[in-house]
């Protein structure tokens, strides 16, 4: 360890020399860039954020979108039961009625052929027993239309008893 | 023990080999950060860019621990020039160095180196040229000059008063007190620099007497030394600015 005075001048003019290249040369551009750099995060995060925000929100507005769709689908099928129910009730309705006109319009139909049915028997009847009676007295007995409306009578009030 | 290779131009002592190691070390600090900020990139920064940048963070951290940040911006450079040099000087001791060894005096550039001058025949003086230059007291006293300055003249700039009033408090009979103290921040920060960098040296020569059995042991040593390196670099840097803090932030509270 020899103090030589000389040295410590140049080590502090190397130094100051090194400080001085160093900061003009190189530091203010690297300062330079880093600082563009934290703007250009900085920028690029408020960036991110607001994007997010944004798709937060859209987000959101396709829910309700979607939830609207929703209800008015929901809505849309009740709609359409309820229609579908009143048409089944109404077609059930008519078919009943149609059924009922049927059935009621059949029966008429068959009383009707009945009472002509009973009505041509009983004509029928009434020759025959005419014609029995006839070969029964052994006379003759004329077919008149007093005698049959006689017997037509009395078989309806038979025909009316049973 | 190694002689230092000085002649005298007139009676101006010159010691050649701190000359070199200054400039081979000034050199190496400006050539790693002028190809680091070679082809500066904002998106897409180079290794050696992406390196620099992380060493101005460290500074800035080393900064804010002492002080607000925003005071602090003028002192990155300088924070920078001084951690990267003494990085640079400390390391560069580390894998060789080199010694001569002179029999007669020697003459550089026409002049005798002094430590040669009066060899007698049969003896000789070992010559050591290559070392880190911050084993040598005269360098680290050199920075811890410029520190010392630099904080004395800021803190008389930023703080006025207040920096003259700081040597008579709490009383003035703390006066010669104060003034050991301010003159032992420089002298403290030489000395540590120096013996940390110096022994580490003194211990490599003294570990490759050991022939091939060294290896081992220079290998532990020289890893050891990079961390002391780093670490003495580091101290120097973040009591520069402590320092600096301490002279040009006046506290309202303190009074």
């Amino acid at each position: 360890m020899e103090i030589v005075w000389t040295n410590i001048i140049f080590s502090i003019a190397a130094f100051l020399i090194l400080y001085i290249l160093l900061s003009k040369f190189a530091f203010s551009k690297l300062f330079a860039v880093m600082e563009t750099r934290r703007e250009l995060v900085m920028q690029q995060l408020d960036e991110a954020a607001k994007t997010r925000e944004q798709a937060v929100a859209y987000v959101e507005e396709q829910k309700q979108a979607l939830n609207n769709a929703r209800q008015e689908a929901q809505s849309i099928i009740q709609q359409s039961q309820i229609t579908s129910n009143q048409q089944v009730d109404r077609l059930l309705e008519q078919a009943k009625v149609e059924a009922s006109r049927v059935k009621a319009e059949a029966v008429r139909d068959i009383e009707n052929e009945k009472n002509k049915a009973v009505e041509e028997l009983r004509s029928e009847i009434g020759t025959a027993s005419v014609r029995i009676a006839s070969k029964l007295l052994n006379k003759e007995v004329q077919a008149s239309g007093e005698q049959e409306q006689l017997v037509d009578q009395y078989l309806k009030e038979v025909g009316g008893r049973s | 023990m190694h002689a230092m290779p000085k002649i005298m131009l007139g009676s101006i002592p010159i010691d050649l080999s701190a000359v070199l190691m200054l400039i081979i070390s000034c050199t190496v600090v400006f050539v790693l950060v002028m190809l680091s900020v070679r082809n500066l990139s904002v998106e897409n920064p180079s290794k050696l860019q992406n390196f620099m940048e992380w060493v101005v963070e460290f500074v800035q951290g080393v900064i804010s621990s002492a002080m607000d940040l925003k005071k602090g911006k003028p002192y990155i450079s300088l924070g920078l020039t001084l951690i990267l040099f003494i990085f640079v000087s400390n390391l560069l001791g580390l894998p060789f160095s080199v010694v001569t060894e002179a029999h007669e005096p020697v003459t550089v550039f026409g002049h005798v180196i002094e430590a040669t001058r009066n060899l007698s025949h049969g003896d000789h003086v070992e010559l050591l040229w290559y070392k880190s230059p911050t084993a040598d007291i005269n360098v680290t006293a050199g920075l811890a000059i410029i520190v010392f300055v630099l904080m004395n003249y800021l803190g008389i700039k930023l703080n006025g008063k207040h920096y003259f009033k700081h040597y008579v408090e709490p009383f003035p009979i703390f006066l010669p007190l104060n003034i050991i103290e301010n003159l032992a921040k420089p002298i403290a920060l030489a000395i540590r620099l120096y013996a940390n960098i110096f022994a580490g040296e003194v211990l490599i020569t003294v570990i490759l007497k050991l022939g091939i059995l060294s290896i081992p042991f220079l290998a532990v040593w020289q890893g050891f030394s990079i961390f002391v390196g780093a670490l003495q670099a580091f101290i120097f840097t973040i009591l520069t600015m402590v320092y600096i803090a301490q002279m040009t932030i006046h506290e309202e509270d303190a009074h």
